[in-house]
């Protein structure tokens, strides 16, 4: 048997896949919209519908978000000598031969995907909302509306950047986000200061 | 196939306030009064709104020469060629160009995000009881069959008068106006103005622009939401083959 350490709690599992399948919804149909995509229209039952499915598939995404912040804002706002030598070598993406500095729970990049989520996120929830509920007033819907496409650039691109790394890039790491367990070994290599911090608490086996 | 563009040619000089064109629009698309007040003028109701699609806008502007000068306009869509409305509309059909050039709406098929207000150089689109768009349609049910619109059929002075829009044109430029106000603006407007004055003397935006934000929106970040994809996901594919996955060979992965 492979000593096992759990990396992510059940709760954060089951919201990670909430706010990643109301974000997937929320991107089709919202391509649906900005290309007038009439096939996704009709898989919601019409244009009517799918904006009544947008609208409240982002408060789903907006409480998931809001969750989000108490499992993840803290750490990833939480940065050191090794955040700047992880962005210098990219982080070992560029080349295998890089050093990469010792990583606590989560990496630099991930700590900076996750301010853009929750900057954008709550952007992009803000703007929603005010298109929803207050479209009288024509110049904040003007600049709702512009604000909600920007945010949306952030997540078609970066996204997919997060699926790829996620899963193809570093074989092995969509097991955090589904039995939440890695093996101790492979922690310690990835998250070193992490397992230092676990040991030295003697916890979390 | 298109049709001949047609258009509307409003001459607010031959125009007597009758408001024949308020009523027969009203009657034409079966569309209730509006509980109205006296507001010391004769234009009423104020401003356009959910049944009233045509509403002739009165403009006093006395002058030492001429001291009783009353303007009368007609407000309605402007039906403009590149009409920011279409451009924003995220329903594909709601609002649609008709084989006349109109911009024609479909309530069906109107999601009732009132985008389009914020889309319209005019201040046009309103919205009725259910969240739906109503603005003039340009009468596309009796235009499609070569009748003459409500408005521009009822008008006894023809200062509201019907045609192809090049004719129209030709039209008022045979009668001694020099600039037609919409000839060339967002493309062509399909109600073109006949003005004497500054199109501001008659109320009207001298320079009618659809939103810059918008314009952005359509023309810089719509197009980014999908390259950006492919890009991203080109680079992923060629970061996979190049350089490849982290590969930890010592270590026990699964």
């Amino acid at each position: 048997m492979v000593r096992m350490i759990r990396k992510e709690g059940g709760v954060n599992i089951v919201n990670h896949w909430v706010l990643a399948v109301s974000c997937i919804l929320l991107t089709v149909t919202g391509y649906g919209f900005l290309f007038k995509v009439e096939g996704i229209g009709y898989l919601c039952g019409g244009f009517p519908a799918m904006r009544i499915i947008h609208n409240w598939v982002g408060v789903v995404f907006l409480v998931s978000l809001f969750l989000s912040l108490f499992m993840y804002l803290k750490e990833s706002l939480t940065f050191d000598a090794d955040d700047i030598g992880w962005i210098k070598v990219a982080g070992g993406y560029l080349s295998h031969k890089a050093q990469v500095p010792p990583m606590g729970k989560i990496n630099t990049g991930q700590k900076f995907y996750y301010i853009g989520l929750v900057v954008f996120g709550f952007g992009i929830s803000v703007s929603g909302f005010l298109i929803w509920i207050f479209p009288e007033n024509t110049q904040w819907l003007t600049l709702s509306h512009l604000i909600h496409n920007i945010c949306f650039i952030f997540f078609v691109i970066m996204v997919p950047v997060h699926i790829y790394l996620g899963t193809l890039a570093n074989p092995g790491t969509l097991r955090i986000m589904i039995s939440g367990r890695i093996p101790y070994t492979w922690a310690k290599k990835k998250y070193p200061k992490w397992i230092a911090e676990v040991e030295g608490h003697g916890d979390k086996m | 196939m298109a049709l001949t563009k047609m258009g509307l040619l409003i001459s607010p000089e031959a125009c007597i306030g009758c408001r024949g064109c308020q009523a027969a629009c009203k009657s034409w698309n079966i569309l209730p009064a509006e509980k109205t007040v006296n507001l010391g003028s004769y234009e009423n109701p104020k401003d356009l709104m959910p049944h009233l699609y045509n509403k002739i806008h009165f403009v006093e502007a006395p002058s030492d020469k001429d001291p009783v000068r009353w303007l009368f306009i007609s407000q309605r869509c402007m039906h403009c060629e590149d009409a920011g409305c279409m451009k924003i509309c995220p329903s594909p059909g709601a609002l649609y160009r008709t084989r006349e050039g109109a911009v024609g709406i479909d309530k069906d098929k109107c999601i009732g995000c009132k985008l389009c207000a914020a889309g319209c150089p005019f201040n046009i689109p309103r919205y009725d009881e259910k969240g739906k768009i109503s603005k003039c349609h340009f009468c596309f049910d009796r235009i499609a069959h070569n009748m003459t619109p409500a408005c521009a059929k009822t008008c006894p002075t023809e200062a509201i008068k019907y045609g192809p829009r090049d004719e129209l044109i030709a039209f008022a430029k045979k009668k001694g106006y020099e600039k037609v106000y919409g000839q060339s603006d967002l493309g062509g407007l399909g109600a073109l103005y006949a003005f004497k004055d500054a199109p501001k003397v008659y109320g009207m935006n001298e320079k009618p622009e659809i939103p810059e934000t918008i314009v952005f929106w359509h023309n810089v970040l719509k197009p980014l939401s999908y390259i950006g994809v492919g890009g991203v996901v080109a680079a992923s594919l060629l970061h996979y083959f190049a350089i490849g996955p982290h590969k930890d060979k010592d270590e026990e992965v699964r």
